[in-house]
């Protein structure tokens, strides 16, 4: 018993740490990558990348029906295991002295480079902050997902915001924790078109707010990667057993739409997801630069005070092309503009693993300088007369 | 140095334990209803469409509080009113045509908005459910609208006036008039805490009972 036990562990052991999964590992990758360049046409970029290289399976959408089956292991799937046999092989194979002390600094700065983008797939946040020259703007917002929020607009100072992800409202209904509401989803269109309500169409759910002169159509949902799905939701906001009627909440409604329980007033607002900051930025100045005597752009940049009250700190920062401003885990990247040159987009990426990459070009490259002394090194001491036997046995 | 098999099998099962363990809690992540606490006068840029150019860094601007659905016109024929002693009129924005002040000395949460619409705006019924339905009243019937009516009469016209109050421990007020002058339908609106609105109350029906056609 023992023994087939072990029997089976060493073959699991020998599967693991075997130079044949590397290769098929890193046939799968080739596959995956070259299947996501294809799908970018249909997906868009983000769409595609989310679907084959930070997923851990590959589905296909059967047509015509709900269901998906699995057809490939994702680049998720295949890093891990491309990472685990590298460090069990490494583990199996590499002798632990000084003579491979460069392999192993090599295999460690691989191992960091799977690592460090697995944290980016994992934990990697993309958003966006857009202000204009004069503008203080405190809160970064999400390119493509949206939120319902509730805003107990009621203190005089402080706003409360509480923030329903649109995943939610895919639901019947949702409890806002922190309020005693809760949202009853009658519908959610993740891409809506809206219009005013023509004579003849159907009679409209929406009770209360600007929604009941609105008709709101659906769409179907953006793949591209320079449109944006526009959400929109019919909710009734419930409190102590009243109903506050039914709501129209868009990104393509104008007016501020609000309803009062227990002498608290709150405003529903369809809107990107927002994230705020404990710090805020004031967009001095944005230059669009061209060379001279041309409209070929030249630079971007964005003069913003950085204002951090808690810390006491203020100081100007200049953002420009491929030099952003990194603060408090956050990298802002000049990313666009608008508004005849007064309105400056910010991308906003916080990555905690975005060192990594850069850690482990060093290490593998301090690993092929150690390993390339080393090797220099011996050579040395062997003198020619032992390299030419060595080559001659080598003959 | 030979690696001995079992320290090689005991690390094997850890690194197996902890990437289950990744895989699983980034798996197991579900969005949850977020809370900030926000000084007040943050608001969205009024990015009514796409920023005029990118530089290949994502989707453009998509639109914010500002929205597709444009602010009504102004009315062809504006009204005026008379302000009451110690109250100030402010900038209008968004879909207000005027917000008014009452005296600071007023303590509570109260609110004035003048808002005018083109056509009947959905007709009276609608609207008078609709401030109802803003404050958790359920709606009227065709024949219970006459019985919640008061008219205020005014140089520019009648005015159609309704006054509701909220259940619940905190009670919320609502005044509100609405008169068609013109082809388009004035609301003003007094809402807010009930006390203070019961205090300012009568400055306000003296505010309707200015209106008149002009501008202030």
């Amino acid at each position: 018993m023992a023994r087939t036990r072990s029997r089976i562990l060493g073959a699991a052991v020998d599967a693991l740490t075997s130079l044949k999964l590397t290769i098929v590992c890193l046939a799968a990758l080739m596959v995956l990558v070259l299947a996501c360049t294809l799908a970018q046409v249909n997906m868009g970029t983000v769409g595609a990348v989310k679907a084959y290289i930070r997923s851990f399976v590959v589905w296909y959408d059967l047509p015509g029906s709900e269901y998906s089956i699995p057809v490939f292991p994702g680049g998720a799937t295949v890093g891990l295991v491309l990472g685990a046999n590298l460090v069990a092989a490494q583990a199996r194979r590499l002798e632990l002295s000084w003579k491979k002390a460069g392999l192993w600094i090599i295999h460690a700065g691989l191992i960091l480079l799977f690592v460090g983008e697995f944290m980016t797939g994992l934990f990697q946040v993309d958003t966006r902050l857009t202000i204009e020259e004069g503008q203080t703007v405190n809160y970064v917002e999400s390119p493509r997902e949206y939120e319902l929020a509730v805003v107990d607009v009621t203190d005089p100072t402080h706003d409360d915001v509480y923030g329903v992800p649109e995943t939610l409202l895919t639901g019947d209904e949702v409890a806002v924790t922190g309020t005693p509401l809760v949202l009853k989803v009658k519908r959610y269109v993740r891409n809506a078109a809206l219009s005013m309500r023509q004579p003849g169409d159907p009679p409209s759910p929406v009770t209360s707010g600007i929604g009941g002169g609105v008709t709101v159509r659906e769409l179907a949902p953006v793949v591209s990667d320079d449109d944006v799905n526009r959400a929109a939701a019919i909710v009734e906001p419930v409190a102590g057993g009243r109903s506050y009627g039914s709501w129209l909440v868009s990104a393509g409604l104008g007016a501020r739409q609000q309803f009062t329980h227990e002498g608290r007033t709150y405003v529903l607002a369809m809107r990107p997801k927002r994230t705020y900051l404990p710090y805020s930025l004031t967009l001095k100045k944005f230059s669009h630069d061209r060379y001279p005597g041309t409209d070929i752009p030249k630079n971007f940049s964005s003069l913003v005070t950085l204002e951090n009250k808690a810390k006491g700190e203020r100081r100007e920062v200049l953002i420009y092309m491929n030099q952003p401003l990194r603060y408090d885990g956050k990298a802002f990247y000049q990313a666009s503009f608008g508004k005849g040159d007064t309105l400056s987009i910010l991308q906003v990426v916080e990555n905690p693993g975005w060192l990594l990459p850069y850690i482990s070009c060093v290490l593998v490259t301090l690993g092929l300088i150690v390993h390339f002394a080393i090797a220099l090194r011996r050579g040395f001491r062997r003198g020619p007369e032992q390299q030419g036997r060595d080559a001659m046995e080598a003959v | 140095m030979p690696i001995n098999r079992s320290w090689f099998d005991q690390r094997l099962r850890l690194g197996g334990l902890a990437v289950c363990a990744v895989v699983l809690a980034t798996g197991c992540r579900r969005e949850q209803v977020t809370h900030f606490r926000v000084e007040k006068g943050v608001e969205a840029v009024a990015a009514s469409g796409p920023p005029g150019g990118s530089m290949g860094a994502g989707p453009p601007a998509s639109p914010g509080m500002q929205g597709d659905v444009p602010a009504p016109p102004r009315p062809n024929a504006p009204l005026a009113w008379t302000l009451p002693k110690g109250w100030s009129q402010e900038v209008a924005g968004g879909m207000r045509y005027a917000t008014l002040k009452p005296p600071a000395s007023v303590p509570g949460r109260v609110d004035v908005s003048v808002v005018v619409l083109p056509g009947p705006a959905g007709g009276e019924l609608a609207n008078v459910n609709r401030w109802r339905g803003q404050i958790g009243l359920p709606p009227l019937g065709d024949g219970e609208l006459a019985a919640a009516r008061k008219m205020v009469r005014s140089p520019a016209g009648e005015l159609a006036l309704y006054d509701f109050t909220s259940e619940g421990e905190k009670k919320s007020r609502m005044v509100a008039a609405l008169a068609e002058v013109d082809g388009s339908t004035w609301f003003l609106k007094l809402a807010g805490d009930a006390e203070p609105v019961g205090t300012v109350r009568p400055d306000f029906l003296k505010l309707l009972e200015s209106i008149r056609r002009g501008t202030n």
